[in-house]
C-alpha cells in the first residue's frame, strides 16, 4: 500500500505538471484541446492525490509501523478518530494533506467554470497546478510520507496528547481551507493580470472565494485559540506565538481586501491596491504554512538548516517576482476611475480601516521574523516579546473598532459633517453613558474603559443602522417592523452579514479585554478536605479519581465548589498519562459561565502524604470571545449567501460572454 | 476641490505611519531578548546590550530534574552537549518537559549562577535519535518522551 501510494504521488507529479504546461501552452496557442487536456489533467491529479491519502490512512489504520510516518505518529491503541487526524499529525502528512485541499480546490474551479470564466480559467489553472506540483515536489522529495524504517518497531509512537482533543481535529483542516483557499483569489489574479480582462467578472470570482477562506481562517484561528485554551492548561487562548501569529497575518491582509473591495466595486478605485492585497495575502499564506510546518522561528538553530526551508523561500522569491512583474506590467491599464470626493466619507473610512489592517499585518508580521532578520544582519537571533504585539495591537485595534463605529453612519462620496454629528449624537450618549457607568462600578483599567466603552458605542451605530434601514422600509412596504426588518436584512445579505461579522468582533473585544484585564489568579497545596479561593469561589479538595482504558490512565483531583456559599457541583482536573508515550497531559476542568470561568489545573500530586497541588485561574468574560465567534461565523455565512442582485449580475455577465463569444 | 482633499488625506496617512512609527519602536523597547544557545550564553564575551534578560535553547540534561515538593516548579540543568546551565524556575512546568527534552527558558542569570527562568518552553525529544535506530528500540524508555511534536502543538506549548 505505501509503494502504491507512492506511486500515485509521483504520477500525480506528472499530471500536475503537464497541466502546468498544457494549459500555458494552450493559451498562448489558442488551442481549446490542449487546454481541455490540461483541465483532465486536474481531475487526473485530484484522483491520483485522493489515493495517495488513502492509502497514508490505509497504513495508519493498518498500523504498519515500518513506515516512518505511521509510527512518529500513531500507535495501536489510538483511537480512531485520531488515527484519521494523525494524517496531519506531522510534516509530510501535513503537507500531503495541503496538496490535497488544493487540488480538490482546484477541481472545483474547474468544474463549476466550464461555461464561465473561460478567458480566465487556462491561466487559473497554470497558477493553481504550479503551486500544486511545488508541493507535490515537496512530498515526493523532500518530506516524503511513504517512508520507510530499516525495522518496524512493535508499536508506534503515538499521536501526540495534546493533539489528541476534539478541536485539534477540526482546528487545522479548518486553517488548512483558509490557507490554501486563498490561492483561488491569486491565481484568478494572476489570470486577469496576464490576459488584461481586469472587468468586474474576476473580482466578483475573487470576492466570494476570498470570503470563504477568510471565514475558514478566522475559523480555524478561533478554534486554535479554544484548543489551546481547554488542553494546553495554562489559562490563556492567545500568546502571539510564531505559529499563532503567521495564521493571523494573512487573515488580516483578507479582511482588507474585503473591505476594500467595495470601494473598488462601487467607484473603480483601489485596483492595484486591491490586487496586491491578493496578492499578499497568498505570499503570507504560503510563508504561514512554512512557519507552522519547520518551525524556523521557535527553534534556535538557523534558518538554512531546515530542510524546507531554503526551497520555501526560493518559491516565495519566484512567487513575489512573478506576481509584481505581472502587475507593473499591467499598471497602466489599472487607473482608477474615480477619485476620493471627500475626506470626509464612507471611502475615506475604508481607506484608513485598510492602513490600519495592513500596519497591524506589517507590525505582526514584523515581531514574527524579527529573529530571522535579526540573524541575517547581525548574526544572532533576537526574539521580540509579546509585550511588542500588544503595545501595537492594542491601539490599532481601538482605531478600527471607532471606524467601525463611524463606517455605518457616515454617508458615501461626501458626508456633511452636520448630517454625521447629529447620526452619531444618541451612539455618543451611549459611548459616555457606559463609561460613566464602567467608573461609577469601579473599573479603573484604562484599556478595559477605552474598550467597553468604545463597543457600547459600535453596537449602538450599528443597531441604529438596522433600526433605520428597517423604518425606512416600513414607510415604503408599509409592513410591521420586524417583518421590514428581515425584509430589508434578506434584500442586502453582505451588508447585514458584515454589521453581524462587526457585532462579533465587539463581543470578542468584550471578551478579550475582561479575560486579559481582570484575570484573577491562586495556587495551593491542599489535603483533603482543605479549600482554597480566587475570586467569587472556593474549591475545596475531596479526593483523588483515577480512570483507566486501553490508550491512557487518568488521574484528577475531585473538588467541590462553591459560588460564595452556594454549592456550584464538583470539578475534576487532573491529568492523563498516554501508555505509548509515557508522558503526562494536563486535563484542566473548567466552569463556564457568562460572567466568568473558574479554570483548574492540577499541577501535581504526591501520593504519599495526599497532598494536591493545584493552580486556579478566574478569567471574566471569556465565554463571549467563543459566543462572539459564534455570531461572527453566523454573520459570514449570511454575508456568502447569494443576493439577488448577484444572481442577476452573474446571468448579465454569462450572457455578455456568450455575446462576445458569438460577435 | 481635488487638491486639498488628497493633501489632507497624505498629511493623515503620514500621521498614521509616523504614528505606526512610534508604536514601533515604544513596542520593540523592552520586548527584544537574545536568543542563544547554552554555550553561547555562558560564552564570557556574548553582548548584553539588550538588559539582563535572555532566552536560552538546550536539552533538559536526563536526570537533573528535581522537581519542588508542595510547590510547583524544577530545577534541572540545561545543556547543548559542550556546556551546562543550572536552571530554576518556579512556576507550573509543561507536560512536555522531561528528561532530554528541547527546553527554551527565558530570564536572568542569579547572583549564585544559576538561570532564574520566568517563562519555560519544552518540546519533547526530536523523532527518533540514531541509537535508536542501531539498538532497534523504537519505543522510548518510560520517561524518554514521545516523538517529535509538531510544531502546532509544540512551540505552542508552555
Amino acid at each position: 500500500m505505501a509503494d502504491f501510494g507512492n506511486l500515485c504521488l509521483f504520477l500525480a507529479l506528472a499530471t500536475s505538471a503537464w497541466a502546468v504546461v498544457a494549459s500555458y501552452n494552450g493559451w498562448r496557442a489558442g488551442l481549446g484541446e490542449l487546454v481541455l487536456t490540461a483541465e483532465r489533467a486536474v481531475y487526473a491529479t485530484w484522483a491520483l492525490v485522493f489515493l495517495a491519502v488513502l492509502s497514508l490512512e490505509y497504513c495508519i489504520f493498518a498500523d504498519r509501523f515500518d513506515l516512518e510516518y505511521v509510527a512518529s505518529y500513531s500507535n495501536r491503541a489510538l483511537p480512531r478518530i485520531y488515527k484519521v487526524t494523525a494524517l496531519w499529525g506531522g510534516q509530510a502528512g501535513s503537507l500531503l494533506f495541503w496538496e490535497f485541499i488544493l487540488i480538490t480546490y482546484a477541481s472545483l474551479i474547474v468544474l463549476m467554470n466550464r461555461r464561465r470564466n473561460r478567458s480566465l480559467l487556462p491561466l487559473v489553472v497554470t497558477t493553481l497546478l504550479g503551486v500544486s506540483t511545488f508541493f507535490l515536489g515537496l512530498v515526493d522529495f523532500l518530506a516524503r510520507p511513504f517512508v520507510r524504517l530499516a525495522f518496524a518497531p512493535e508499536d508506534g509512537n503515538g499521536l501526540n496528547p495534546q493533539l489528541q482533543n476534539p478541536f485539534m481535529a477540526i482546528h487545522p483542516p479548518c486553517l488548512y481551507l483558509g490557507y490554501v483557499g486563498l490561492t483561488l483569489p491569486f491565481a484568478f489574479a494572476m489570470a486577469a493580470l496576464a490576459t488584461g480582462r481586469l472587468d468586474d467578472s474576476w473580482f466578483r470570482t475573487t470576492r466570494r472565494w476570498t470570503i470563504l477562506s477568510w471565514f475558514f481562517l478566522g475559523t480555524g484561528i478561533l478554534l486554535g485559540g479554544w484548543w489551546a485554551y481547554v488542553e494546553l492548561g495554562w489559562g490563556g487562548y492567545w500568546a502571539w506565538d510564531p505559529v499563532e501569529n503567521a495564521s493571523l497575518i494573512p487573515w488580516l491582509t483578507c479582511t482588507a481586501f474585503l473591505h476594500s473591495v467595495m470601494i473598488e466595486e462601487r467607484k473603480k478605485m483601489l485596483r492595484v491596491w486591491n490586487l496586491s492585497l491578493v496578492i499578499m495575502s497568498f505570499l503570507l499564506a504560503i510563508l504561514g504554512t512554512f512557519i507552522t510546518r519547520s518551525g524556523v522561528i521557535s527553534s534556535v538553530h538557523s534558518f538554512t538548516k531546515s530542510n524546507v526551508g531554503p526551497v520555501f523561500a526560493g518559491f516565495l522569491g519566484f512567487s513575489i517576482l512573478a506576481s509584481v512583474g505581472l502587475l507593473l506590467h499591467r499598471l497602466p491599464d489599472l487607473k482608477s476611475e474615480h477619485r476620493l470626493d471627500s475626506f470626509v466619507s464612507r471611502e475615506s473610512t475604508f481607506l484608513f480601516n485598510n492602513l490600519l489592517l495592513v500596519g497591524a499585518a506589517f507590525a505582526v508580521l514584523w515581531g514574527t521574523l524579527f529573529p530571522i532578520l535579526s540573524e541575517a544582519a547581525r548574526g544572532v537571533k533576537i526574539t521580540v516579546g509579546p509585550p511588542f504585539f500588544n503595545e501595537v495591537m492594542i491601539p490599532i485595534a481601538f482605531a478600527l473598532v471607532t471606524l467601525a463605529g463611524i463606517c455605518p453612519v457616515i454617508a458615501w462620496r461626501r458626508a456633511s459633517p452636520r448630517k454625521l454629528l447629529e447620526k452619531i449624537q444618541i451612539p455618543f450618549w451611549a459611548l459616555v453613558g457606559g463609561a460613566g457607568a464602567l467608573l461609577l462600578a469601579g473599573v479603573r483599567d484604562v484599556y478595559a474603559l477605552v474598550s467597553f466603552s468604545l463597543a457600547t458605542f459600535v453596537i449602538a451605530t450599528t443597531a441604529m443602522e438596522f433600526y433605520w434601514g428597517a423604518r425606512a422600509r416600513q414607510r415604503v412596504t408599509g409592513r410591521g417592523l420586524a417583518a421590514s426588518l428581515l425584509g430589508l436584512v434578506d434584500r442586502n445579505k453582505r451588508r447585514y452579514g458584515g454589521f453581524v461579522v462587526h457585532l462579533g468582533f465587539i463581543l470578542i473585544l468584550i471578551g478579550v479585554t475582561g479575560s486579559s484585564a481582570f484575570k484573577q489568579e491562586a495556587t495551593a497545596s491542599l489535603k483533603r478536605g482543605d479549600g482554597f479561593s480566587v475570586g467569587r469561589y472556593r474549591m475545596v479538595f475531596q479526593d483523588m479519581v483515577s480512570d483507566d482504558n486501553a490508550n491512557r490512565e487518568f488521574m484528577g483531583a475531585r473538588l467541590a465548589i462553591f459560588d460564595g456559599d452556594r454549592p456550584a457541583g464538583t470539578l475534576v482536573p487532573g491529568q492523563n498519562f498516554y501508555k505509548a508515550g509515557q508522558n503526562p497531559s494536563t486535563e484542566v476542568d473548567i466552569r463556564s459561565t457568562l460572567r466568568d470561568d473558574l479554570y483548574l489545573i492540577l499541577t501535581g500530586f504526591d501520593p504519599q502524604e495526599g497532598r494536591a497541588t493545584l493552580k486556579a485561574y478566574l478569567n471574566p468574560l471569556v465565554n463571549w470571545i467563543w459566543i462572539g465567534g459564534g455570531v461572527l461565523i453566523l454573520g459570514a455565512w449570511f454575508a456568502m449567501l447569494p443576493d439577488i442582485r448577484d444572481r442577476r449580475r452573474d446571468a448579465e455577465a454569462r450572457l455578455r460572454e456568450v455575446e462576445s463569444r458569438a460577435a | 476641490m481635488a487638491q486639498p482633499i488628497s493633501r489632507k488625506v497624505v498629511i493623515t496617512v503620514g500621521l498614521l505611519v509616523l504614528g505606526f512609527a512610534v508604536l514601533f519602536s515604544v513596542g520593540l523597547r523592552g520586548s527584544l531578548v537574545y536568543y542563544l544557545t547554552v554555550s553561547e550564553f555562558m560564552d564570557p564575551a556574548r553582548k548584553t546590550d539588550l538588559g539582563d534578560n535572555f532566552r536560552v535553547n538546550g536539552i533538559v540534561q536526563p536526570g537533573s530534574i528535581q522537581r519542588a515538593q508542595g510547590a510547583p516548579g524544577a530545577r534541572f540543568i540545561l545543556t547543548d552537549g559542550a556546556r551546562q546551565l543550572p536552571v530554576v524556575y518556579r512556576k507550573e512546568v509543561p507536560d512536555t518537559f522531561v528528561d532530554g527534552s528541547e527546553a527554551v527558558v527565558e530570564g536572568a542569570l542569579g547572583a549564585d549562577g544559576t538561570f532564574a527562568a520566568v517563562t519555560l518552553l519544552a518540546k519533547c525529544p526530536s523523532k527518533y535519535e540514531a541509537q535508536n535506530r542501531q539498538t532497534n528500540n523504537y519505543r522510548k524508555p518510560a520517561g524518554q518522551g514521545r516523538p517529535g511534536t509538531p510544531t502546532d502543538a509544540g512551540s505552542s506549548s508552555r
